[in-house]
C-alpha cells in the first residue's frame, strides 16, 4: 500500500454515544454538511491531516442496529456497503457498553475494518467501572481506543490507530459470531447456495445469509433478482420451520438473542460495574420533571420559554435588521435618479433580500434552544409528557414543539420537524404547521377586529381565529395520518437518555448550520419568489396614470393654496396614482379576475389584490389593503380603521370571512420554499396548496354565511 | 401477563416479544429480549406512554406497544448486581497504567 494514500473513515454509533462530539473533536472546523442522497438525513463530513495523510471522516447517523427499519439505519448500511470506507470507527458509550455492543457485533458480522472508540471514558472513571480492554479486544477482534470527546482525550491515539488500520498494520480479527446450532446450520446452508451465484461475487455471503434469516427487506430485494432465490427460499422456509419446532420462535428472534448472549458473555468477562443502589442524578431529576402532577406544568413552562426565547428575544433583532435594510434603502435611493432602476433595486432586490434575512434571528435562536433541549436530554421527556395528546391526532409527541413554534413563524417551525424520525410523522406535522396562525397574520386580525367589533368582542374573535387554526391543523394531520400517510408510523419506543450538560460548541454549531442551510437552500428560492410577486404588483405600468400624476402635481404646484394644503393634495394624488398602478399591474388584474370566485365570501376585487400580494408575506395584506381602499376615499385624510368602517365593501361578516381566509389560505412563499426543501419534492407542496385553498374557501364561506345570518 | 398490565414499581421478566414486527425489532435492538428483567418506573402525567428500566436503559413506549410483550412478575431484588467475572489482566481506568 502506498504511504500517501488518503483515508476515508465512517463514524458509527448509537444515538447519545457522543459520536457528534467526537466528530467535532476530530475534525474541528473542517466540516461540511450535506444530505445523504434521497433522504433528508444530514451528512456531516470533515477532514483532518495526520502523519501527512488526509483523513476524511463521515459522521453517519446514530443507530442502535443495522436492520433496514429506519432511514438512519438504511443510510448507515448503504454507506458502509457501497462507499467501502477504509476504516469504520464504532463509537461506543463506555458506561453503557452492553447496549452499545449490539451495533459493534453487527459491524463485526459485516466484516468491515473496524476500530472501536470507547468513548466517554471520563464517565466510566467517575462511575468506577472497570473495563478489561485487552480481553474485550480479543473477543471483538478489533482494536479499542479509549476516548473522551469532552476532555479531548485519546483523539491522537484514535487517529494514529485509524492510519494503522487503513494501512493494514493492525490485523482485524474478523471474528465470527457463532449462532445457535439450528441458525448456524441454516446460515451455512444459505451462504453455500449464495456462493454459486456469480452476480453476488464480492458480497459477504455469510452476512447476507444472516440478513435473509432476519427477514431483512433489502437483502430479500437483492437476492430475489437471481435464479438462486428459488433454492434460497426453500432453505429459509426450512429454517423457519426448524426454529419454530425447536424454540417456538422465528430465526430473527433467535439471531438477536444469540447476539445478546455473546454480548452478555463479553460483559461478564470484561466489565465490572460497581452496584450502587442510590439513584443517579438523572433519576432524581426525572422524579420531578416527569412527576404526575408537575410534569405537565414544567413541560408547558419549557415550551413557553423556547417560544419567548425565539420570538420575544428575536423581535428586537428582527427590527434591527429591518432598520438596517431601511437605512440602506435611504442611503441608496438619492443616488439613483431614475425612478425605475430605483424601484427595481430598492423595492425589488433589497426588500427581497431583506425578506429572506429577517427570519434569521428567529431561526438561530430557536435552534439554539432546540439543540440545547435535544442535547441535554429533555426533548425525549417532552415527547413522553405530551405524546398522549398528539397521538390522538395520529402524531408523535415530538411534533408538539415544532407546532407551537408555528405560532411565531412557520419557517423555523417547519425546519424543526427534523427531530421526527418517521417521514410520515414529519409530513403530517409540516402540513399542520401553517395553520398555527403565525405572527405576520396578527396585524390583519388586530386591524379588522378592532375596526368592526367592540373591544370585548374583538378579543374573542381573535381567540376564535386562533382556535380555528389549531383545529384545522390537527384535523389535517389526523386526516393525512389516517389516509395517505397511514403507513410507517413511528413506534414510540424511545430511549430517555441520561441528562447531560450540552457543550457550547455543539449548540452553536447546530444553530450556525441551520442558518447556513436556510440561507443557501431556501433563501434563493424565497428571494426569487418575493421578486416575482414584487414584479407582478409593479408591472405593467400605466403611462396614463403616470402622466395624470405629473399633470396633477403641476397643477397643485401652480395653485394658490397654502403649503400644508399643497402637501396634503400631493400625498393624495400620489397615493391615488399608486393605487391606480397597482390595479393596472398583473397582481391587480389577477385580483379582478378572482372576483367572481371570492364574491361568495364577501370579498370584492380589492381584497383579491391584497390576497394575491399577501403571498409574498402576510403582513403585506394589510399594507396593500391600506393602499387600495384609500382610492375611492377622497375626503379628509383618515386612519385605515375609519376608512374601512366607512367603506361599503366592508362589514363585520366580511371582516370575519377575511380573517378566516387569511388564517387558512396559502402560506407565504418563504414557508412554501422551506416546505419544498424539507419535503423534497414539489408535488406534495402543490397538492397541499390546492388543499389549503379549498379549506380556506369553504371555511370562509361558512363563516361569512353564519355571520350574515346571526350578525 | 402483559407488560401493559404491570403497575408502577413492578419488576418482571420478558417471556415473549410480541408480533408487531417494527416495535419488536426496535425493542430487540435495544436489548429487550426473552429473559430480560425489567422494572416499570413511571407513567406519563397524562397516563399514556410508560417508562421502563432494563439493563441500565430508560425506555418509553406506549401502552398499545407494551400490550404485545409478555412478562412474568418477578419478586426479589433488583437484577443489577455485578456478577463474578474472570480475574485476569485488567485495564483499570482512572489509574495510571
Amino acid at each position: 500500500m502506498s504511504g500517501g494514500r488518503d483515508i476515508t473513515v465512517a463514524l458509527t454509533g448509537n444515538p447519545n454515544a457522543g459520536k457528534s462530539s467526537l466528530f467535532n473533536a476530530i475534525t474541528g472546523a473542517h466540516q461540511r454538511v450535506g444530505n445523504f442522497p434521497g433522504v433528508t438525513i444530514e451528512k456531516h463530513e470533515g477532514f483532518v491531516d495526520c502523519q501527512g495523510r488526509r483523513i476524511t471522516v463521515v459522521d453517519l447517523p446514530g443507530t442502535y442496529s443495522l436492520t433496514p427499519f429506519s432511514p438512519e439505519e438504511i443510510v448507515t448500511r448503504r454507506f458502509i456497503i457501497d462507499e467501502k470506507p477504509d476504516v469504520v470507527v464504532n463509537v461506543v458509550e463506555g458506561a453503557n457498553l452492553e447496549r452499545n455492543l449490539l451495533l459493534t457485533v453487527q459491524l463485526m458480522e459485516m466484516g468491515v475494518d473496524l476500530l472501536v472508540a470507547l468513548n466517554m471514558i471520563d464517565e466510566v472513571e467517575e462511575k468506577g467501572i472497570s473495563i478489561d480492554v485487552k480481553q474485550l479486544q480479543q473477543l471483538l477482534g478489533s482494536h479499542i481506543v479509549p476516548t473522551s470527546a469532552r476532555q479531548k482525550r485519546g483523539i491522537d491515539a484514535l487517529l494514529e490507530h485509524i492510519v494503522r488500520v487503513a494501512d493494514g498494520r493492525i490485523e482485524i480479527g474478523k471474528n465470527k459470531l457463532v449462532f445457535s446450532p439450528e441458525v448456524e446450520h441454516a446460515v451455512e446452508k444459505i451462504a453455500g447456495l449464495l456462493l454459486h451465484e456469480r452476480a453476488l461475487d464480492g458480497t459477504n455471503h455469510r452476512w447476507l445469509a444472516v440478513k435473509l434469516l432476519e427477514n431483512d427487506r433489502e437483502a430479500y430485494r437483492l437476492v430475489r433478482q437471481y435464479p438462486v432465490w428459488v433454492r434460497v427460499e426453500l432453505a429459509l422456509q426450512e429454517a423457519i420451520v426448524d426454529c419454530e419446532r425447536m424454540h417456538r420462535t422465528d430465526p430473527e428472534v433467535l439471531i438477536t438473542e444469540d447476539r445478546h448472549a455473546f454480548i452478555r458473555g463479553a460483559m461478564q468477562e470484561c466489565v465490572r460495574q460497581p452496584y450502587d443502589g442510590k439513584a443517579t442524578l438523572t433519576d432524581r431529576i426525572d422524579t420531578v420533571v416527569l412527576n404526575r402532577v408537575l410534569g405537565l406544568p414544567i413541560f408547558l413552562a419549557v415550551v413557553w420559554g423556547i417560544f419567548q426565547l425565539t420570538f420575544t428575544l428575536g423581535a428586537p433583532l428582527t427590527r434591527g435588521l429591518e432598520y438596517l435594510f431601511m437605512l440602506a434603502a435611504e442611503a441608496l435611493s438619492p443616488r439613483m435618479p431614475d425612478p425605475f432602476t430605483r424601484s427595481i433595486l430598492i423595492d425589488g432586490i433589497l426588500s427581497g433580500v431583506g425578506g429572506v434575512v429577517v427570519f434569521l434571528p428567529n431561526i438561530v435562536l430557536l435552534f439554539i434552544g432546540l439543540s440545547f433541549l435535544e442535547a441535554s436530554g429533555y426533548m425525549a421527556r417532552a415527547a413522553f409528557v405530551i405524546d398522549k395528546v398528539m397521538h390522538r391526532f395520529g402524531l408523535h409527541g415530538k411534533s408538539f414543539i415544532p407546532m407551537v413554534t408555528g405560532f411565531g413563524c412557520s419557517i423555523p417551525a417547519i425546519m424543526a420537524t427534523r427531530t421526527l424520525k418517521s417521514r410520515s410523522d414529519r409530513l403530517a406535522t409540516i402540513m399542520a404547521i401553517p395553520f398555527m396562525s403565525c405572527g405576520a397574520k396578527l396585524p390583519l386580525y388586530v386591524l379588522l377586529s378592532g375596526a368592526f367589533f367592540p373591544p370585548a368582542t374583538a378579543a374573542n374573535v381573535m381567540f376564535g381565529i386562533y382556535l380555528l387554526g389549531i383545529g384545522v391543523g390537527l384535523w389535517t394531520a389526523w386526516m393525512l395520518k389516517s389516509t395517505v400517510l397511514k403507513s410507517d408510523s413511528e413506534p414510540f419506543v424511545m430511549e430517555l437518555p441520561p441528562y447531560r450538560w450540552p457543550t457550547l460548541a455543539s449548540v452553536v454549531f447546530q444553530a450556525r448550520m441551520k442558518a447556513v442551510m436556510y440561507l443557501k437552500k431556501a433563501g434563493t428560492l424565497i428571494l426569487a419568489a418575493v421578486m416575482i410577486i414584487w414584479a407582478a404588483s409593479n408591472f405593467p405600468r400605466s403611462r396614463e396614470i403616470d402622466a395624470e400624476l405629473s399633470r396633477e402635481k403641476a397643477s397643485i404646484g401652480a395653485s394658490e393654496a397654502g403649503a400644508e394644503q399643497k402637501a396634503h393634495a400631493l400625498r393624495l394624488a400620489e397615493s391615488k396614482a399608486q393605487a391606480g398602478q397597482l390595479e393596472y399591474s398583473v397582481a391587480g388584474r389577477a385580483g379582478r379576475l378572482l372576483e367572481p370566485l371570492i364574491r361568495p365570501l364577501g370579498f370584492d376585487w380589492r381584497i383579491g389584490i391584497a390576497l394575491v400580494t399577501g403571498l409574498a408575506a402576510k403582513e403585506v395584506v394589510v399594507s396593500t389593503l391600506g393602499t387600495i381602499v384609500s382610492i375611492g376615499h377622497t375626503g379628509q385624510a383618515a386612519d385605515l380603521v375609519s376608512i374601512l368602517r366607512s367603506d361599503p365593501g366592508f362589514s363585520p361578516p366580511t371582516a370575519i370571512s377575511l380573517m378566516v381566509f387569511v388564517l387558512l389560505y396559502i402560506p407565504c412563499v418563504a414557508s412554501m420554499g422551506v416546505m419544498k426543501k424539507e419535503v423534497g419534492a414539489w408535488q406534495p407542496v402543490l397538492a397541499y396548496t390546492g388543499y389549503v385553498l379549498l379549506v380556506a374557501w369553504v371555511a370562509s364561506f361558512i363563516a361569512y354565511r353564519l355571520a350574515l345570518a346571526f350578525g | 401477563m402483559k407488560l401493559s398490565q404491570l403497575k408502577v414499581g413492578d419488576k418482571a421478566v420478558v417471556t415473549s416479544t410480541g408480533s408487531d414486527s417494527l416495535v419488536r425489532r426496535r425493542l430487540m435492538d435495544l436489548g429487550l429480549i426473552r429473559g430480560t428483567e425489567l422494572k416499570v418506573l413511571r407513567v406519563a402525567p397524562l397516563g399514556d406512554p410508560i417508562e421502563i428500566l432494563f439493563k441500565g436503559l430508560y425506555l418509553t413506549l406506549r401502552k398499545a406497544e407494551a400490550e404485545g410483550i409478555g412478562v412474568r412478575l418477578h419478586g426479589g431484588e433488583a437484577p443489577q448486581a455485578p456478577e463474578p467475572g474472570r480475574a485476569g489482566h485488567r485495564f483499570r481506568f482512572g489509574r495510571a497504567s
